[in-house]
């Protein structure tokens, strides 16, 4: 009875067939969603070189796309196992892919700060909660202490209250939802109405009790209020407008406060803000005040002549009164420009005719008086003032890091106090600019003395070894890296470390292309550098000269520079380089190890290696002995060094049921092609590709361990599902990562075929290398091909079946020919070398020998 | 043949601040164009009737106004400004269509810094030429 229920209540037999034809279905689009995955993840961190120009909305598609492959694969992996993944993958992906929304969508928020801060407490690291200007005017006054005039911060976190005390974010949002914007007029219309608002809007007591209070305290009654918006240097292109009030009561500080607030409201502001969603915490407004200095002389100064740099001087221009009219021009002011070089001499000195001036009212404002013609005549600034300003502005520069744009005024009493200091940008120099000689008299002997220049500069750290891309979160700020290969993956630490020596590489490398784009000192191919140097030790890096010396040259760091202020200050490329810190790294690196389980998948990377590697054990692994049981997966025999099991879906072989098949029984179209390919006479199976000799003992130093992979990895499956006119090939060698896809017919339009090509044991110069070479050779197929990185992905399609045939065989022939070729590429020459040699149809890697290749 | 010294002048719109802020700085750093931009296409006819552009660079998907109601709009205050379009990914046929109203060329998001600047240095070549072009008619 039981038993019968049983049978009764057991699924009907499934036709083996439509079931595995089906789950054919699923690994394809599996493998389609890998494909994809693998391409978006290498399209986004190309995207970190630098070389590139992107919006936010990139950010959300390739997100998107991401995404919807990477969850595609889990689902069609679900499929294929039975669901076998459904209870840990997929919140696993689904946690990931919530992780990367929120830092794609975050809005900085605003930092929980008293609504006021005194200058005298504040330093660069609070520029989220009072904004770029103040902090900087805090870190001059606080850290580096020079003469900055009495003040105090109104804080984000004060906008932030006094815009939801008053409701006033609630009626803005709503006046700018309902605003209706048809030109230039109505937008200003609704800014004067918007600013009217917030005119009107009560302040929450205690903070006008606080601004009043605090006002008062200082040691004259009569204010500057400037605006400092937090991200008004960085995001927002049309900030900077913003008002300042000079010489205004401190009785009135509240009113001022508001119409600071109320100038954030600027036409362009609110275009902005109508379709991007006005929130309170974007650029939130904080508010310097600070004690009036009533200005007997003003201006600006460059720490650096931006005009020329190469002059070595610092510009300082100069007005009576208040600064205003060297700002914008009103009165044409003095100029100085003095050497850099103590005790800074004045160059050249322009005494400019300047018949008016700006200054404070008694009874608050300003307006403009008419100076006598002596006074206009005469130059606004002492020698020993320059001479001053001229030290000022390089402990400035010094300080930051970076030339410096500064405003200062001297006060009634001759005394010179600093208004602001912010960067200074200078044309960028032209990247192939020769190299400096050395420095003449080196105070010591230097460690090494040799090396390629791949970024110029100088730098000085303490020694860190970085052995392993893994490691990279390991090395401390400031440290000179050393080691022994390249490694893209320092562009994570890129920002903050000193300089970077490796023993191989090249100044057209992957990470040399990157270190430049953050101007981090490189050298490239200093032997010994891993020995020489010892970790923790003090040198100093001179990248221009290729010298490293032992402890810190401090005449040679004076030309230290930072990390380029473009990408540092990005937020949109910040914002990629953290999705990518949960999208790209690869965790999950050796399938044979127990700790490659669901569980660790910690990045989208790690979910796609995971699905991909756990797809093809569905297809294959499992199923083998019910397939073998049902006839449907063989092993090839074949004197081919590949273990290479075949699917046929029906037609592919001319036998079925066997466990093992000779190639005569195949009759997929493509798939003999391949293997003929593979038989040509020319390629050399057996023994180890041998690369030059220097290549090869740069290899063999530097690849030790993945070396060691690739051994194990000749071992791997290759595994091809067959029709008659169908063959989708996967081979895993190692690291070597080829698959072939392809359909070949009759029938013009139908056929195709897909190479695809990733990995290798070498470095990724090497690697990259390789997939310049396979994409040059498939180009001369007629692929339309390319790469990123070391992918390199080639598609041929509509040719007849002849010339798809012809192609598909010489795509196998490539296959084999390419096997190990990263190993010997050390060169862009002996890529040319090998490239000549296949199209001279000498496939047998005599070209990697030259003495070899010349004698026979 | 007259050598113009002064900096030619590049106009940028776009509704996203920071893309402007991106191309300002790249302009900036890379070359010795003088480059003004602003996140409100309502304010280009403005801006071009106040001061002098040579080229005027715009993206394609904007608010109220976008890259192609652009195009007219500058093309009525000055025939022969360049205009290049850059479009999101993937919306060629709108691009092609900005080509057809006037446009001198398009680029497609995300591009290389040396893309545009190849571009613009092409668009401004461009039109020098057509100046000279339309001094030696007059001769």
């Amino acid at each position: 009875m039981l038993k019968f229920l049983r049978r009764f209540l057991k699924e009907p037999e499934e036709d083996e067939q439509v079931r595995l034809q089906e789950k054919f279905a699923h690994f394809r689009r599996l493998l389609d969603n890998n494909n994809q995955a693998l391409e978006t993840m290498a399209d986004m961190e190309e995207k970190l070189s630098g070389d590139y120009v992107f919006d936010s909305s990139y950010l959300y598609s390739q997100v998107d796309n991401l995404g919807e492959q990477v969850s595609g694969m889990v689902a069609s992996l679900n499929l294929l196992t039975r669901n076998r993944y459904q209870s840990d993958l997929i919140p696993i992906c689904q946690n990931i892919v919530a992780e990367i929304r929120e830092i794609l969508e975050a809005v900085p928020g605003i930092p929980d700060t008293p609504y006021i801060l005194p200058l005298s407490a504040l330093s660069q690291d609070l520029a989220p909660a009072v904004g770029g200007k103040m902090a900087n005017l805090g870190e001059i006054g606080n850290r580096i202490g020079l003469p900055v005039p009495q003040g105090f911060a109104i804080t984000a976190a004060a906008y932030k209250r006094f815009l939801e005390f008053s409701s006033l974010a609630q009626d803005l949002g709503a006046v700018l939802s309902q605003a209706d914007i048809q030109d230039l007029d109505s937008l200003k219309t609704i800014s004067r109405e918007l600013q009217a608002m917030v005119r009107l809007a009560p302040l929450p007591p205690d903070l006008e009790e606080a601004l009043l209070q605090l006002g008062r305290s200082l040691p004259t009654p009569w204010l500057a209020v400037r605006s400092s918006a937090v991200g008004e240097d960085t995001e927002f292109s049309f900030a900077g407008q913003f008002a300042t009030l000079l010489n205004v009561h401190a009785d009135h500080l509240p009113g001022h406060y508001k119409e600071i607030v109320a100038s954030k409201f600027t036409s362009r502001a609110i275009f902005y803000w109508k379709y991007q969603q006005f929130s309170v915490n974007a650029l939130p407004m904080a508010v310097g005040v600070l004690a009036m200095v009533p200005a007997r002389a003003s201006g600006v100064m460059f720490s650096l002549d931006p005009h020329a740099p190469q002059d070595n001087t610092v510009m300082i221009n100069g007005v009576w009164g208040l600064g205003q009219y060297a700002v914008d021009g009103a009165v044409s002011p003095d100029l100085f420009l003095v050497s850099r070089r103590d005790p800074y001499p004045v160059i050249q000195r322009r005494v400019a005719h300047k018949p008016v001036a700006l200054v404070c009212r008694p009874d608050g404002g300003v307006e403009e008086v008419a100076l006598d013609p002596e006074q206009a005549q005469a130059p606004c600034l002492t020698d020993d003032q320059i001479q001053t300003l001229a030290e000022i502005a390089l402990e400035l520069e010094e300080h930051f890091g970076q030339p410096q744009d500064i405003e200062w005024t001297v006060g009634e009493a001759g005394n010179i106090i600093i208004l602001q200091s912010r960067p200074l940008r200078l044309s960028a120099p032209a990247f192939a600019k020769e190299a400096r000689p050395p420095a003449p008299e080196p105070l010591a002997p230097p460690l090494l003395h040799h090396g390629v220049r791949a970024v110029g500069g100088v730098a000085a750290g303490r020694v860190h070894r970085f052995r392993h891309d893994d490691e990279v979160n390991q090395i401390p700020p400031g440290a000179v890296v050393v080691a022994r290969q390249p490694s893209a993956r320092l562009v994570l630490v890129m920002d903050r470390i000193a300089a970077i020596i490796t023993e191989v590489g090249s100044p057209t490398g992957h990470m040399s292309i990157l270190a430049r784009e953050f101007r981090v000192p490189t050298l490239v191919e200093v032997g010994g550098a891993t020995t020489v140097l010892q970790p923790g030790q003090l040198v100093t890096v001179d990248a221009d000269a290729a010298l490293i010396y032992p402890g810190i040259m401090a005449e040679l760091l004076q030309r230290r520079t930072k990390p380029d202020e473009e990408w540092r200050n990005d937020p949109v490329y910040l914002k990629l380089r953290r999705l990518l810190k949960l999208i790209s790294p690869l965790n999950l690196l050796d399938p044979e190890s127990p700790e490659f389980k669901a569980a660790n998948c910690r990045t989208l990377h790690d979910l796609t290696r995971f699905c991909h590697e756990k797809a093809m054990d569905a297809m294959f692994i499992p199923d083998l002995d019910k397939a073998l049981d049902s006839s449907r997966i063989s092993r090839l025999k074949t004197d081919l060094p590949l273990n290479l099991f075949i699917l046929d879906l029906g037609g592919g072989l001319k036998v079925s049921g066997q466990d093992q098949v000779t190639e005569d029984d195949v009759l997929s179209r493509p798939f003999q092609a391949l293997l003929r390919g593979f038989h040509h006479p020319g390629v050399t199976w057996a023994g180890q590709v041998a690369p030059d000799l220097k290549g090869f003992i740069s290899v063999f130093a530097n690849t030790m361990y993945d070396m060691g992979k690739a051994e194990r990895g000749l071992g791997g499956k290759s595994f091809a599902i067959i029709t008659p006119n169908y063959l989708n090939f996967n081979s895993r060698l190692g690291y070597h990562f080829g698959i072939v896809d392809a359909y070949i017919s009759e029938e013009k339009n139908d056929n195709y075929i897909s190479f695809q090509f990733k990995g290798g044991a070498a470095n990724i110069d090497r690697r990259e290398r390789r997939a310049k070479l396979l994409k040059q050779i498939l180009d001369d197929l007629g692929f339309s091909a390319h790469t990123r990185g070391d992918l390199v992905q080639g598609r041929l399609v509509k040719l007849s079946l002849l010339e798809t045939e012809q192609t598909m065989e010489l795509t196998g022939l490539l296959m084999a020919f390419c096997r190990q070729l990263d190993l010997a590429l050390a060169s862009d020459a002996v890529m040319d070398r090998v490239l000549a040699a296949f199209k001279n149809e000498d496939y047998s890697l005599k070209c990697l020998r030259p003495q070899e290749a010349a004698a026979g | 043949m007259q050598e113009d010294k002064m900096p030619e002048r590049i106009l940028v719109v776009d509704d996203e601040p920071n893309m402007l802020r991106l191309l300002k700085t790249i302009l900036m750093d890379k070359t010795g164009y003088e480059v003004t931009t602003t996140n409100n296409p309502l304010e280009v006819s403005k801006l071009l009737q106040e001061s002098h552009y040579d080229l005027v660079i715009t993206d394609l998907k904007m608010p109220l106004v976008d890259g192609i109601d652009l195009i007219g709009i500058v093309k009525n205050i000055d025939a022969a400004m360049p205009i290049i379009v850059i479009t999101a990914y993937g919306t060629i046929e709108t691009a092609e269509e900005a080509i057809q109203k006037g446009a001198y060329d398009f680029i497609t998001k995300p591009f290389r810094k040396e893309t545009i600047l190849i571009t613009i240095k092409r668009a401004l070549e461009w039109k020098r030429m057509q100046g000279e072009l339309a001094e030696l008619k007059k001769q």
